[in-house]
């Protein structure tokens, strides 16, 4: 069982880190695209050096993403094995087809970073648009896998074994749709925060009269407003949706995962008109739940659409296939929480900007955007866990126990030693991105500017 | 040719024997940069280093390829792999992962105008254990030491014992793993001795033709360990298919000798890649039909016929997709490719 523990933790830690990087790997690429049109749209030339100076910070998270994305396919059969036995043949087809979207952005990006002196403005733009969507494609493709461990379908069960494996049913799973809509936007709301974030900074500090420590000379400054409107206008346009298609997908979970439904909102027992918990935890001894503040009938109503609706509690599920609520129901409600910590400033901006306030100078409102910045990636960790978490003890929904997916060898060393890996990649990373940059040396592009 | 798991077989074999001849040269650069020597060593490090920056990454895909086939086309046998060789695995993965960083942090450093102390030491050391691990790796599935533990549910959830954990450390495996190694050190110098020009081009043919010997040497080795320690693939070795394709690998070897003594680096190039193909070959059809020798066949080990179908099919549409993009690529930086790459514009 310990070992289960250890293999399930690495998984866990090695996906959280992946899909930080990842994040970047597909919001840069629309910021990118975005920059590029509205430099040759508008012929600002502002707009262009701000997408190229977005390419050392992209590169290196290219990079890292890359590199632990390959760490994950080798763990899939490392921590995996019997699991991937069994699934291989009915995930590996997207896999196999985010290889190709992978490539093509690798393509296109090695194009568009080093061509900046070689291609033309138009060449540049067009660049954008297949890394743009080959790296939309790459998470879509990857998300149906998981789809397929939600709602494993395309094969008939065969003693230990699939057979008659119908890989194109099993690749349009029924959870592909609302994961791979609400996990893609989630990946440019992360990135465009995070970004937004760094200029609300810039310019914070910039105010105070100080010159920022990281971006010496004049020109980095007044690439922070354009920096903040772009990267606010994409992610501020974007967070509305997250509530959209997470709805659309909680009413999915109610439908065909109600176990994690039941843990992901507290619902102790199967009751009609359920209520809607916000906060609080639930008393595994009593089954009550304890300090939380319940909507009445609210549940019933977002998850089927009739506030009388009954709804299925953990009561119905017998305890060992139960997911944990306790660790389900609290990352759930971090998830909308952030929502609303993103969606906030972002509305006060733009409504202060329409109506023609100095958005730039306003200490409150650039503090309330760094303050939100880190939710985006907040949230996508957290909803990752919801999904994960909710779908225990299951590896394949209904099918496969993640008990019996497991490998027989230990692997506490490897946990240790990819902690370790880890940990060295990030603070080398951190290192690169905060260090003072451009004392000697050969010239970054962006500083030729 | 014809039944799904052959195919399979193609496909895994491409995998690999691309992976080898772009990433081994990746991983060999690691491999020259730690023995850059000479007047012109800084030169050595940095011409590498220019040569490898831009394509790296690119080349990496084909080890994601390789996995990615694997479990999509032999699920069983990727089961079987990754228990079985979880040691190997897991240290070419640290590998993998502190070059790639190793790469990232060299470049930007370098731009921040220090290099950042360590890096080119992490860079070396990886590109030395990565494809040495990995050719230990790979030819132990041919070692007939490792044992493929049943398949189902009934093992897991309790921790193996640790018997076994050594399967993969045998004399053939080590010579396996230094055979890895040397085709990295083989290939690179021939790359680079096609790009660079002057004293620098005269230090990687020195390099390449000891990388030349050095791996005819290590094949040969391999072939008489193996009457001893892998009996089981040395008689499945002394068949026509894989002595024929063994010979074409040592002529090609030979005809590298030949053309880098002559100077002749662009065909060397095209050359080398093929004695490498041909290597990978020779083993390969020693093996087949099995893939864990005398203990998994691939038939076994194979996905159902559907599986492999539907990624060959997608294959031909990839790849239409990827040729012009490359093809774009190559062109727009071909002047910069010969001449170092356009790392630093
Ligand atoms: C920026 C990130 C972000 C934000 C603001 C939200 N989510 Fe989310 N959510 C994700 C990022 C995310 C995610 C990380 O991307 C997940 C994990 C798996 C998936 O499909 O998306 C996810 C999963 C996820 C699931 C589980 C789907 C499943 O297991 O199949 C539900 C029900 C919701 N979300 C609902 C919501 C609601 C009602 C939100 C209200 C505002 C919300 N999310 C905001
Ligand atoms: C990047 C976002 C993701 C995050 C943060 C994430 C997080 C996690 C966590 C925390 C676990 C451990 C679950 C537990 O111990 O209860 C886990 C398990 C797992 N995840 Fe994900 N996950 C992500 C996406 C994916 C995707 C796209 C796949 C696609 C195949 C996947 C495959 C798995 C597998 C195979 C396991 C192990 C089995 C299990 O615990 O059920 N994950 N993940
Ligand atoms: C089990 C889960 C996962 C595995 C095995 C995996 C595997 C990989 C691999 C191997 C790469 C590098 C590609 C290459 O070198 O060929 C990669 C990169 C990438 N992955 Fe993942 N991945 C997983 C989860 C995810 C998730 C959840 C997302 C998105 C939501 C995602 C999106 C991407 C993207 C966009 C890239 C491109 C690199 C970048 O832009 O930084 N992956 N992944």
């Amino acid at each position: 069982m310990e070992n289960l523990l250890f293999a399930r933790t690495l998984m866990g830690i090695s996906l959280g880190f992946h899909i930080v990087y990842v994040a970047f790997g597909i919001g840069f690429p629309l910021l990118l695209l975005v920059s590029e049109l509205l430099a040759l749209k508008t012929g600002n030339e502002q707009y262009h050096r701000l997408a190229r100076s977005w390419t050392r910070p992209m590169t290196m998270l290219f990079a890292i993403g890359a590199v632990s994305g390959t760490i994950l396919s080798f763990e899939l059969g490392l921590l995996w094995p019997r699991f991937m036995g069994f699934s291989g043949q009915m995930i590996g087809l997207p896999f196999w087809l985010e290889g190709f979207a992978f490539f093509t952005e690798a393509i296109f990006i090695g194009l568009y970073i080093y061509g900046g002196n070689r291609l033309s403005r138009r060449a540049l733009l067009l660049c954008t648009v297949p890394i743009t969507i080959a790296s939309a494609a790459s998470a879509i493709f990857v998300i149906s896998a998981n789809g397929w461990m939600n709602s494993p379908g395309g094969f008939t069960p065969a003693g230990l074994g699939a057979a008659d494996v119908r890989p194109w049913r099993a690749l349009a799973n029924k959870a592909w749709a609302h994961e791979a809509i609400h996990g893609a936007l989630a990946t440019y709301v992360a990135a465009s925060f995070a970004i937004a974030g760094v200029y609300a900074l810039r310019l914070l500090r910039k105010g105070r009269g100080g010159m920022s420590p990281d971006r010496p000379g004049p020109t980095n400054f007044n690439l922070s407003r354009p920096g903040l409107s772009l990267s606010l206008a994409v992610g501020g346009l974007l967070v509305p949706l997250m509530l959209v298609t997470g709805d659309y997908s909680a009413t999915w979970v109610a439908r065909q995962q109600p176990a994690k439904l039941a843990a992901m909102e507290i619902v102790p027992r199967t009751t009609r008109g359920a209520p809607m918990v916000i906060g609080g935890w639930l008393d595994e001894t009593t089954g009550q739940i304890r300090y939380g503040l319940q909507v009445p009938k609210l549940l019933s109503l977002l998850a089927f659409h009739d506030p009388d609706a009954r709804v299925l509690g953990l009561d119905a599920f017998p305890p060992a296939l139960r997911p944990d609520a306790n660790k389900v129901h609290p990352l759930f409600d971090l998830m909308v929480f952030s929502f609303f910590v993103m969606l906030a400033p972002s509305v006060w901006f733009w409504i202060a900007r329409w109506r023609k306030k100095d958005v730039f100078a306003s200490r409150p409102l650039l503090a309330s955007i760094v303050i939100a910045s880190p939710f985006g990636l907040v949230a996508q960790e957290a909803g990752w866990m919801v999904t994960e978490f909710g779908r225990q003890p299951w590896i394949a929904y209904q099918v496969m126990n993640v008990s019996n997916g497991v490998t027989p060898r230990s692997v506490e060393w490897v946990l240790v030693l990819f902690v370790l890996v880890y940990a060295a990649l990030t603070a080398g990373l951190l290192k690169l991105l905060l260090a003072p940059e451009a004392k000697a040396g050969a010239p970054d592009e962006e500083e030729k500017y | 040719m014809g039944t799904p798991d052959e195919m399979g077989v193609l496909l895994v074999g491409l995998g690999l024997v691309m992976y080898a001849v772009s990433a081994g040269a990746d991983f060999g650069g690691g491999v020259w940069t730690a023995l850059a020597s000479g007047p012109r060593a800084d030169e050595q490090r940095e011409a590498l280093f220019q040569a490898i920056g831009p394509v790296w990454e690119t080349n990496h895909v084909w080890l994601v390829y390789i996995i990615v086939a694997l479990f999509t086309c032999f699920p069983r046998g990727f089961e079987a792999l990754s228990i079985a060789l979880i040691f190997p695995l897991v240290f070419s993965l640290v590998g993998v992962n502190f070059r790639g960083a190793a790469f990232v942090f060299r470049h930007f450093g370098r731009h921040k105008g220090a290099r950042i102390p360590g890096v080119e030491a992490v860079f070396s050391i990886s590109s030395v254990l990565t494809p040495f691990f990995m050719g230990m790796a790979v030819s132990s599935i041919a070692g007939g030491r490792i044992r493929v533990a049943p398949s189902g549910p009934a093992l897991s959830g309790q921790a193996m014992p640790y018997w076994g954990a050594a399967d993969w450390i045998t004399p053939f495996t080590i010579v396996g793993g230094l055979i890895g190694l040397s085709v990295c050190a083989y290939l690179t110098p021939i790359y680079m001795a096609a790009r660079t020009a002057g004293g620098l081009r005269d230090d990687f043919r020195r390099r390449a033709i000891a990388g030349a010997l050095a791996l005819g040497f290590l094949t040969a080795i391999e072939v008489v360990v193996a009457r001893f320690d892998a009996p089981l693939f040395f008689w499945r070795f002394v068949r026509p298919l894989p002595l024929a394709l063994a010979a074409l690998a040592a002529f090609c070897g030979c005809l590298t000798l030949v053309l880098l003594l002559r100077r002749a680096y662009g065909a060397a190039r095209w050359v080398a890649d093929f004695a490498v193909a041909f290597t990978i070959a020779g083993f390969a059809a020693a093996l087949y039909p099995y893939m864990i020798i005398g203990q998994l066949s691939l038939a076994q080990a194979a996905a159902g016929r559907q599986a492999i179908l539907a990624v060959l099919t997608t294959l031909p549409i990839g790849a239409a997709l990827l040729a012009p993009s490359l093809f774009l690529l190559y062109r727009t930086f071909a002047m910069n490719l010969i001449s170092g790459g356009p790392g630093d514009n």
